[in-house]
């Protein structure tokens, strides 16, 4: 077995779970914070990565600038998103918000569909043939920015959880709803954040990863399923728990890929998620760990 | 007024299975077929969710099990067609109760996220398990089903109409099956766990079991409806899967009013003959059906059976000449 | 007097804080007996322990000698331990009557299959739990409202539909939390009138409750448990007066000027 083949499926493994776990944190955060499985949220990666790929191909921007731009718009539509819509649930009945967030991204997926056909769309910029060697390893530089920028985003969300007093808010609403209002923390404003958060977080990703993988409609539906599984394995509400499961479902999917026949890579995210779920079913790391 | 109910029953189960006399139109009867098939999953969908209260998107994966099964059987076992659909239904029975079961312990938020995960599997397997399913291409050409009637008759379904007869008739005693469950006490404990589950096992209902009964009801029924689709198509294919009907079965459901039997019933028919009606492309339609779901969640979550419901609350509330007062001890 | 509750030692822990703190009682066939206590002083919890709602962390409690520890509470309602809640539960959509003999359904050794057959034995049972029900709604003074949904009624009626409920399955034991917090002078007297009637008809009762002067017209027993724990455990006239009860109550500071002032 050759080391340097084992590295190297070991760090796309890597950067595939840092994608995973941007989108899954997202998720795991708005599920904590408001109790609401937030279907259409495969879409906001995919809208994000389409404006990426309209930057570039119409506008001519740049990496940098772009990741900017859509992470701020898709802060904004977390922002709308929650004022727009969520708000008018009032907090009631998990399944409404199921069947409304698969109505959005029902809206958001077909109608993408219907704009754009469903021909994938490759996103050409200045790094796309560029590699960083290391001895043997090879990493396509768009895949080391988007490592890099899915770091950061732990990083500043870590620092927002921890450090901010909307963020301890956040965390204590996941923790406990119930004491969390007692002592008076407003939960409208601490819903909109975390939904603005989870959606930015889900731009990001796309936008970090539309130039590494072909841009089209549907891109959102097939990982936004896998972050279901990896926020019950990790625990649901578990933003961390997420986060960890994540990376280490990239790196298995990785690992596999590279043994075994591509065909069973994907089933790999549902049959752990059912593994843990019959021998630990609060997750890996359980609910209210810390974050 | 039982009376008329029942013969307004009979009537429109005549004239259903009198269409296929009156019209050779191959569309019609096409639509007969889809219209059996799906309105028996949103059945299944509406025991499951609409009186327990457990958002499910299994109903799929119990369909495509169904057809998977009954034609593996069939071409590769030589059973008959009877059994080979039988055993699809037990099958997906099998598998509903594993999964309810599994996930149930831990919360109904969990069953929901576990009955998507479970039909997106079932998509995954039939595409790559190659040996098992054929893989993309599926199993084609299916042959004409045969069925063993008693007396020594049997039955060849060749043409359209014969299906359309099959499949409604299958379709009527699904639904009997579910109306006899939904009426009963059964359905009245399971209408108790939706409306307070606490309350309902404070009085001894055991919530697990009506729910796995729910599930296994719908399972067994999408599972049979399933293996006779596919004989009808003449092809299975992982497209049996698709989020299509998923999210078609939903409207179906959210629109009919989750919890009425009729209501359901009503809507799958509509929803079945309009959209071709309105030749919409399949995209737009989705579109339209997800703003339609996105409305009834923030407006009419109840659908019209929630509708009727408000009303009859309304009228009571009304202060009606002659009718019983509060009594000064009976303050408000 | 036949023993019908027996509590040993129940014990339930939140995150570091004992609720329920070693508690044992015991409550004799056909009295009403009383669970009072100031806030936070476990009362509910236990209640939810011994019904099911809760896992307990220590202790056994049985009804009529039978073990109910751990047990369900679907399977604790069956063996006769039947109880109200505190935030008043009702089946809003189904009509008072309806809602009175859902909770008679799985008492009365109907099984699925005779359930869905619709045969004789089926009709019978249902016919006697809606005789039962329509009894029970005059009882409590609801029979006008038996074919109205229970969501139109008032706060009050709902906390009489759900003592009605609570006695459809011939229970052996009914547990009641909090029967009249909430609820006008006139409903409390109408509610104290309920369980009068119920206890003279032979049903035992535990009354968890806030009203004091509620629990000492009604009950031949009270029990006062404080931060957990029991405090004190005999008749109304023996606990007016206990000085932990006026304690924890009223602060050790006033409670010992009662002291002196009564002597």
């Amino acid at each position: 077995m050759d080391p340097s083949f084992l590295a190297q499926l070991l760090l796309n493994g890597i950067v595939i779970g840092v994608i995973y776990a941007l989108i899954a944190m997202g998720l795991s955060l708005i599920f904590g914070v408001l109790e609401i499985v937030n279907f259409a949220h495969g879409e906001f990666y995919m809208l994000g990565a389409m404006l990426a790929y309209f930057l570039t191909a119409h506008w001519g921007f740049s990496y940098w600038p772009i990741i900017v731009i859509v992470t701020v718009v898709a802060l904004a539509l977390g922002y709308v998103l929650y004022e727009g819509l969520l708000l008018s649930l009032h907090g009631e009945g998990f399944e409404r918000s199921i069947l409304l967030t698969l109505g959005l991204s029902m809206v958001l997926q077909n109608g993408a569909v219907f704009l754009f056909t469903t021909t994938p769309k490759m996103m050409e910029t200045s790094l796309s043939y560029s590699n960083i060697v290391v001895g043997d390893l090879r990493l396509p530089v768009a895949r080391v920015f988007a490592l890099g920028l899915g770091l950061f985003a732990f990083t500043a969300l870590y620092l927002i959880l921890h450090r901010t007093r909307i963020g301890k808010a956040m965390r204590g609403v996941a923790q406990n709803r119930d004491a969390a209002l007692m002592v008076g923390i407003d939960p409208r404003a601490v819903s909109r954040l975390a939904v603005a958060i989870g959606i930015g977080l889900s731009g990001l990703a796309g936008a970090a990863l539309a130039p590494v993988y072909a841009v089209h409609p549907l891109m959102g539906f097939s990982f936004v399923f896998k972050a279901f599984a990896i926020i019950i394995i990790g625990g649901l509400g578990n933003v961390s728990g997420a986060a960890i499961a994540a990376v280490m479902l990239g790196i298995l999917e990785s690992l596999a890929g590279g043994f075994l026949p591509l065909a069973l890579v994907d089933a790999l995210a549902f049959v752990s998620m059912i593994a843990v779920l019959l021998l630990r079913p609060q997750g890996l790391f359980g609910r209210g760990v810390r974050v | 007024m039982k009376a008329l109910r029942i013969a307004a029953v009979v009537a429109g189960l005549v004239a259903l299975f009198a269409i296929p006399q009156m019209t050779r139109n191959e569309y019609v009867l096409a639509l007969g077929v889809s219209f059996a098939a799906m309105s028996v999953i949103a059945g299944g969908l509406n025991l499951v969710y609409g009186y327990v209260g457990l958002l499910s998107f299994a109903q799929v994966g119990f369909f495509g099990i169904g057809g998977y099964t009954a034609a593996l059987l069939v071409v590769d076992r030589g059973w008959s067609l009877w059994a080979g659909v039988v055993a699809g239904g037990g099958l997906a029975t099998l598998v509903g109760l594993v999964i309810g079961y599994s996930s149930l312990r831990l919360s109904r938020h969990a069953f929901a996220i576990v009955s998507l995960s479970f039909a997106l599997l079932c998509m995954i397997v039939a595409r790559d398990w190659v040996e098992l399913t054929r893989g993309a291409m599926g199993i084609p050409g299916l042959p004409t089903p045969v069925m063993n009637l008693p007396w020594g008759l049997s039955w060849r379904l060749v043409r359209p109409a014969d299906f359309y007869y099959l499949l409604m008739g299958v379709a009527a005693l699904s639904h009997g099956l579910i109306y006899l469950v939904v009426t009963s006490r059964l359905g009245r404990a399971m209408r108790a766990i939706k409306l307070n589950e606490p309350l309902a096992q404070s009085q001894g209902i055991n919530p697990l079991a009506y729910k796995l009964l729910a599930i296994a009801l719908s399972a067994l029924l999408a599972g049979i409806v399933g293996g006779l689709f596919v004989f009808y198509l003449t092809i299975v294919d992982p497209s049996i899967f698709d989020f299509y009907y998923t999210e078609t079965t939903l409207i179906m459901v959210i629109i009919g009013g989750p919890g009425s039997f009729w209501g359901v019933l009503a809507s799958s028919a509509v929803l079945t003959a309009l959209p071709d009606m309105l030749r919409f492309t399949t995209d737009l339609r989705m579109v339209l059906y997800g703003i339609v779901l996105i409305a009834a969640m923030i407006v009419f979550p109840g659908g019209f059976g929630g509708w009727l419901h408000r009303r009859r609350v309304a009228r009571w509330r009304r202060p009606r000449p002659g009718a019983p007062t509060n009594t000064p001890s009976i303050t408000p | 007097m036949t023993t019908l509750l027996k509590v040993e030692g129940l014990t339930k822990r939140y995150f570091g804080l004992t609720a329920v703190d070693d508690v044992s009682y015991e409550v004799e066939a056909g009295t009403v007996v009383g669970l009072i206590g100031p806030n936070g002083s476990g009362k509910s919890t236990s209640i939810d322990c011994i019904s099911g709602f809760q896992p307990a962390d220590a202790g056994r409690w049985s009804l009529a000698g039978v073990d109910l520890t751990g047990l369900a509470p679907h399977r604790i309602a069956r063996a006769g331990l039947t109880r109200s809640f505190q935030t008043v539960r009702a089946y809003d959509e189904l009509t008072l009557l309806e809602n009175l003999c859902v909770a008679a359904q799985e008492n009365d050794g109907i099984g699925w299959l005779q359930a869905l057959l619709r045969g004789k034995p089926l009709r019978r049972a249902d016919a006697e739990a809606e005789a039962r029900g329509r009894d029970l709604l005059a009882t409590v003074g609801l029979a006008d409202y038996a074919g109205a949904p229970a969501a139109i009624l008032s706060y009050g009626q709902r906390k009489l539909l759900a003592i009605a409920a609570s006695m459809m399955a011939r229970p052996k034991l009914v547990v009641l939390d909090e029967p009249v917090a909430g609820v006008n002078p006139t409903m409390v007297k109408r509610i104290e009138a309920v369980i009068r009637k119920l206890n003279g008809e032979g049903v035992t009762l535990l009354i968890v409750e806030h009203n004091v002067d509620f629990i000492m017209s009604l009950c031949s027993r009270v029990i006062v448990l404080d931060a957990g724990a029991k405090i004190a455990d005999g008749p109304p006239s023996l606990i007016r007066s206990d000085s932990r009860v006026l304690a924890a109550y009223l602060g050790k500071a006033r409670a010992a000027e009662l002291d002196a002032e009564h002597g």
